[in-house]
């Protein structure tokens, strides 16, 4: 009676070894769920890459490469991703531009110098900003934002900029009177980013100690130069976090975008023009294709937006690496 | 102890999974063909039997289907009507798309298909034993919205009304080389003299602006009905006809491409002085301004249940073996000339699931025969098959066989 469960104990107790109590089952679960999501990665890239091989073969380099006369006919089998690429570079960049200086703005009020108060319910807008659907942004976008304010706006810039050697073919316009135009999907990718980087920034600037403050304003710190010159380059590099965050976010947003950019292919490099990007061609184009070659044309632009996507991630990796290793350890602790 | 307890159950439950998950990989190729011959042997009494389906428990046949965008409302109207005229058949019609409903009819993962756009002679070639059948016909107008130069004159009181001033704004005229000229961006104005001679009374009101011209940004079978007919309409249309072009007009600087019907009327709305295509019943249902059309017999027509039924007798006899038909820019006086066919894509004899393939039949008999579903069409904009067209579609569908017998 005794002797099988004491070796029933000892069989467990086996097992409990061998197991080391767990941690190695666990450590294997981990390590799959880590290789999946390389997993992932490899098979996108893999698909991407083996489905885009007709295009490749039939157009080269030539597919990517800059142009002021650009075709995407489908009926004749020609194609040239350039004007979604601009598309997509020039929206994202000048939505980050415009999006940066208000959401650090909005970031340094909630964590300095808001009342308590205040500080909750502004928390939640923000956050509520964050959780609206493109599509909504997109309906907005077309029936409110761009005939009431892109259009204007886009009016007064072709006036003052528009006939300014240089800058001129950068505001060559007229805008169109919907408003729908690169100019609109920039605004509204920046409304549509904003939340994103000044809640991060926001913790990022809250999650710094109280000491770099008390410090600060005890050597004689205007708050002003304390938020600027200590909590800024303490937070630089969550910060940029923020920023790769909404760019990543900007770059492959497509619903949006595709409502209001004007879908239009065309050489010009004007952000009052009607413009295309690389999301919203292949969110148009890609149910319905013509050929098997616009398909896998299509897919190529996937994979261009692949790669570019982790070539800016790479990169702003890099920008992190070098302004944290500026600040030494000691200080940040 | 509890904890050793606790590694082992997880140990097990870890091996329950591996093993489970062998399990249903191994498994479904013997409990599926087993359904499937028992579905095979009851056919013939089910195709014996003319309507009802007493055998058969309701929602017991699961039919996969889906296709173009361009007739989903009338085939979501149609699939949810027909559950209570066979209870025993569910139909889910899924909107992926012409392009796809096609490669998907093509790898079989589709029982039937919805499709606006033709197969091709590869397709047919690589799906051995396809057929289409068209079920409806819809047009696709051209909407405006002009900011007059002048305002029309108002009834009484107000100014000096002459007798001849109109007092509301007339319906816009074009004819097809002149709609070819604008998507060409050929005529850039609204005042130019090609739209003015065909507007007469307009002349002082047609303002000097740009018109934006607006066309479909997605892929669709509107826009290869559209751009069908362009071709159709004059050899000056070079971008041919197919779901997804490469614009004139945006080259030129004034097109602008909207996502969907939606998008396309939403630019035409908000863009003063604009132009834009959109299928019919979505212009109807919001009330937005349609342009009459001068037709190859050189009548101005207006778009509706007539004018498509008169475009589509003419074509009547243009119909080939394969049901198949282009139907823009008929000869006939009253013919609507942007007009195109959507079909339903069967495979003729390959189908090896004879109760689904009765029940599908049966489906469509009901689509172009029904009362009911026929008004359900013309309720949302879409025109049912003239008579003859019709009965040849019945007859063709008369014609499907399963493992060799015939489907009725």
């Amino acid at each position: 009676m005794m002797k099988p469960t004491t070796q029933k104990n000892h069989w467990i107790k086996k097992i409990g070894q061998l197991l080391n109590h767990g941690d190695r089952p666990w450590f294997g679960l981990i390590i799959i769920m880590s290789v999946v999501v390389i997993a992932f990665m490899v098979a996108i890239g893999y698909m991407l890459w083996i489905d885009s091989g007709p295009s490749r073969v039939a157009f080269g380099l030539s597919f990517l490469q800059p142009t002021t006369d650009p075709s995407w006919d489908p009926v004749n089998s020609n194609f040239q991703a350039w004007p979604f690429i601009y598309g997509t570079l020039i929206t994202s960049i000048i939505a980050l531009v415009i999006a940066l200086p208000v959401s650090l703005g909005i970031a340094i009020y909630l964590s300095e110098l808001c009342p308590a108060w205040l500080r909750t319910p502004l928390n939640w807008l923000i956050e509520l900003l964050a959780a609206i659907p493109s599509v909504v942004y997109g309906l907005w976008g077309i029936f409110v934002f761009l005939p009431q304010v892109v259009t204007p706006i886009g009016t007064y810039l072709f006036d003052i900029f528009g006939n300014v050697p240089g800058l001129g073919s950068f505001f060559a316009g007229p805008i169109p009177e919907s408003g729908a135009s690169r100019l609109a999907a920039s605004l509204i990718l920046a409304i549509m980013i904003i939340p994103t980087i000044s809640a991060v920034t926001r913790d990022v600037l809250l999650a710094i100690p109280n000491s770099q403050r008390e410090a600060s304003l005890a050597l004689g710190s205007t708050q002003w130069e304390t938020i600027w010159k200590i909590l800024l380059p303490y937070g630089a590099s969550g910060i940029l976090g923020a920023v790769i965050l909404g760019l990543g976010r900007a770059l492959g947003e497509t619903m949006a975008v595709t409502m209001v950019i004007g879908n239009s292919i065309e050489g010009t490099i004007s952000i009052l023009k009607p413009g295309y990007t690389m999301a919203s061609i292949i969110a148009n184009e890609f149910a319905e294709t013509v050929s098997a070659l616009h398909t896998s044309s299509l897919i190529e632009i996937g994979f261009s937006l692949f790669v570019m996507t982790l070539l800016l991630n790479m990169l702003a990796r890099l920008l992190v690496w070098s302004v944290t290793r500026k600040t030494p350890q000691e200080a940040r602790a | 102890m509890r904890k050793s307890l606790f590694v082992s159950l997880f140990a097990l439950l870890i091996a329950a999974m591996v093993l489970s998950a062998c399990g249903t990989a191994a498994t479904p190729t013997a409990a599926e063909a087993a359904p499937a011959t028992a579905e095979a042997t009851t056919a013939p009494v089910v195709a014996g039997a003319a309507t009802a389906t007493p055998t058969l428990a309701p929602g017991s046949v699961q039919v996969n289907a889906g296709g173009g965008t361009f007739p989903l409302p009338l085939y979501t109207q149609w699939t949810y009507a027909y559950q209570y005229v066979d209870p025993s058949v569910v139909i889910n019609y899924q909107g992926i798309g012409s392009g796809a409903g096609k490669s998907g009819i093509l790898d079989n993962t589709l029982d039937f298909a919805g499709s606006d756009s033709l197969l091709s002679d590869d397709q047919y070639t690589k799906g051995k034993d396809l057929q289409m059948y068209p079920t409806v016909a819809s047009a696709v107008v051209v909407t405006y919205n002009i900011s007059w130069a002048k305002k029309f004159a108002t009834p009484a009181g107000a100014g000096t009304p002459t007798p001849t001033a109109p007092t509301t704004a007339p319906t816009l005229i074009l004819d097809r080389q002149t709609l070819v000229d604008i998507y060409n961006a050929k005529v850039k104005t609204w005042n130019d003299p090609e739209i003015v001679k065909l507007n007469p009374a307009l002349k002082d009101y047609l303002p000097a602006a740009t018109i934006t011209v607006v066309h479909r940004s997605d892929s669709s079978g509107t826009t290869e009905i559209f751009t069908k007919a362009l071709t159709s309409f004059s050899t000056d249309w070079k971008a041919g006809g197919a779901s997804a072009v490469e614009w004139p007009v945006d080259k030129a600087g004034n097109g602008i491409g909207g996502k969907g019907n939606q998008g396309v009327a939403a630019a035409v709305l908000n863009s003063k002085n604009s132009l834009g295509y959109v299928e019919l019943s979505y212009a109807t249902s919001n009330s937005m301004a349609i342009a009459s059309l001068v037709n190859k017999a050189g009548k101005t027509v207006v778009a509706n249940a007539a004018s498509i039924a008169s475009d589509m007798t003419d074509f009547a006899s243009a119909f080939d073996a394969k049901l198949t038909a282009n139907i823009v820019d008929g000869a006939g006086d009253g013919s609507w000339p942007i007009t195109g066919y959507t079909y339903f894509i069967l495979h003729t004899t390959s189908m090896t699931d004879c109760v689904k393939a009765a029940k599908i039949v049966e489906f469509i008999k009901w689509d172009l025969t029904d009362a009911g579903a026929a008004a359900a069409a013309k309720k949302l904009g879409y025109s049912t098959l003239p008579s003859d067209i019709q009965t040849k579609v019945l007859t063709a569908l008369g014609t499907v066989t399963c493992n060799g017998q015939p489907v009725k």
